[in-house]
């Protein structure tokens, strides 16, 4: 099989994965997948969790997309984790082609956004494919009871002055207090998540 | 790094080869520019001020869909930060070329912001886009849902329409040249016979 079909192939399986994607509802896949973070540890989303529940953003540091939501991760980030909701941030990036996602740009990263929960590599892209996340930064927000509540954009626009919509720091609001997510599901232009080849 | 076109020998064999490698080389080096000029004949370049970018809203992308004419239709969403969606389009701009006079209208949107229309033009400028483009103006969710519920938002993205303007294909990811060839083949509904245009 050639590149370009092969290419081909992963981008229609990409497709097809997205009908059987998770729905809200679903409880989070790859869960006991150690990642090593940032700070050098190796750590889960299952480690990672809250008592009021767990939040997972996909992300990078190379997608202009990121750097333009990179803040807002950080302060709903922190924001959420002070709530009692584990917080992780996944790099599922091949840096192959993209430098800038490599291990130590990410420790700058979060040492510069002051992260307060782990960044971790999804170092065989296969818990992005779990999640079937496909662009960054893409949020998924679990309850208390480990029920997805909350999937898509951190908010509604890439300029911070120009948001109306706090949909991600809206959903940790409802989830921590209990109450039904405004609005459960967003779109949003974005990176693509450059996923390693499958092993 | 790529690696030179033209390798011109070790040095220990220099000296008693000097004249056959100068030929070699002399002889290499008029065949690289050949190669090199019928490449830049490929993606010959158009004049900026000649490259046209409209602004448009999903209404408007399925509008010209079906308002193209074509016998079929491909749609690219794309951006100029984007890397895979620069690295396919010397592949888009190669089938747009070849197919025209098949049928084939290709209508490349991008989703850079409008504010940067000047960016988007000179990279299309380069490219050698000599047919009319578009650029996004509108938020995220409604485009992305008005274009298409399948797609995530993920760049690039490809549209492939019928002659009626039903979606034949679509998948998310950069494929190459020989892909996009094979899926507007398909709804061209013959093999690949091109019939002039820059191939």
């Amino acid at each position: 099989m050639n590149k370009g079909s092969f290419v081909a192939l992963a981008a229609l399986m990409t497709v097809a994965a997205s009908a059987f994607g998770l729905n809200i509802g679903d409880k989070a896949p790859s869960t006991s997948v150690k990642m090593k973070g940032v700070d050098g540890k190796e750590v889960s989303i299952a480690d990672a969790a809250g008592k009021e529940g767990t939040l997972v953003v996909f992300s990078c540091n190379h997608c202009p997309f990121v750097k333009a939501w990179q803040d807002r991760i950080a302060s709903v980030g922190n924001a959420a984790k002070s709530k009692g909701v584990g917080v992780i941030v996944i790099n599922s990036n091949d840096p192959t082609d993209y430098p800038e996602d490599n291990f130590a740009e990410m420790q700058k990263r979060a040492q510069q956004l002051g992260f307060t929960f782990p960044y971790v590599v999804d170092a065989t892209s296969d818990v992005a494919r779990a999640f079937d996340a496909t662009r960054t930064p893409e949020a998924f927000l679990f309850d208390k009871d480990g029920k997805l509540v909350y999937h898509g954009a951190i908010d509604d626009s890439k300029e911070a002055n120009q948001v109306s919509k706090h949909f991600l720091q809206d959903a940790v609001d409802a989830a921590v207090a209990g109450k039904a997510v405004p609005v459960a599901e967003t779109k949003f232009v974005g990176c693509g998540i450059k996923f390693r080849a499958k092993t | 790094m790529s690696r030179p076109l033209v390798n011109c020998g070790h040095a220990e064999a220099w000296a008693s080869k000097l004249g056959h490698w100068r030929r070699s080389c002399a002889i290499g080096v008029l065949l690289g520019l050949g190669v090199l000029l019928t490449s830049c004949a490929r993606t010959k370049s158009v004049p900026v001020e000649n490259v046209s970018v409209t602004p448009v809203t999903s209404v408007d992308v399925l509008r010209a869909v079906h308002d193209s004419g074509g016998k079929a239709v491909l749609v690219n969403m794309w951006a100029t930060w984007c890397g895979p969606c620069r690295e396919e389009f010397p592949g888009l701009v190669r089938v747009a070329h070849k197919y025209a006079g098949q049928g084939l209208k290709v209508l490349l949107v991008s989703a850079d912001d409008t504010g940067d229309v000047a960016v988007v033009k000179k990279f299309l400028s380069e490219e050698g886009v000599d047919f009319p483009a578009y650029i996004k103006a509108e938020k995220d969710q409604p485009f992305i849902d008005g274009l298409d519920k399948q797609w995530t938002g993920a760049l690039p993205a490809t549209f492939v329409y019928d002659s009626s303007g039903k979606l034949h294909d679509f998948w998310e990811g950069s494929v190459e040249f020989n892909v996009f060839e094979q899926k507007v083949v398909e709804v061209l509904g013959k093999q690949a016979k091109p019939t002039g245009g820059n191939s």
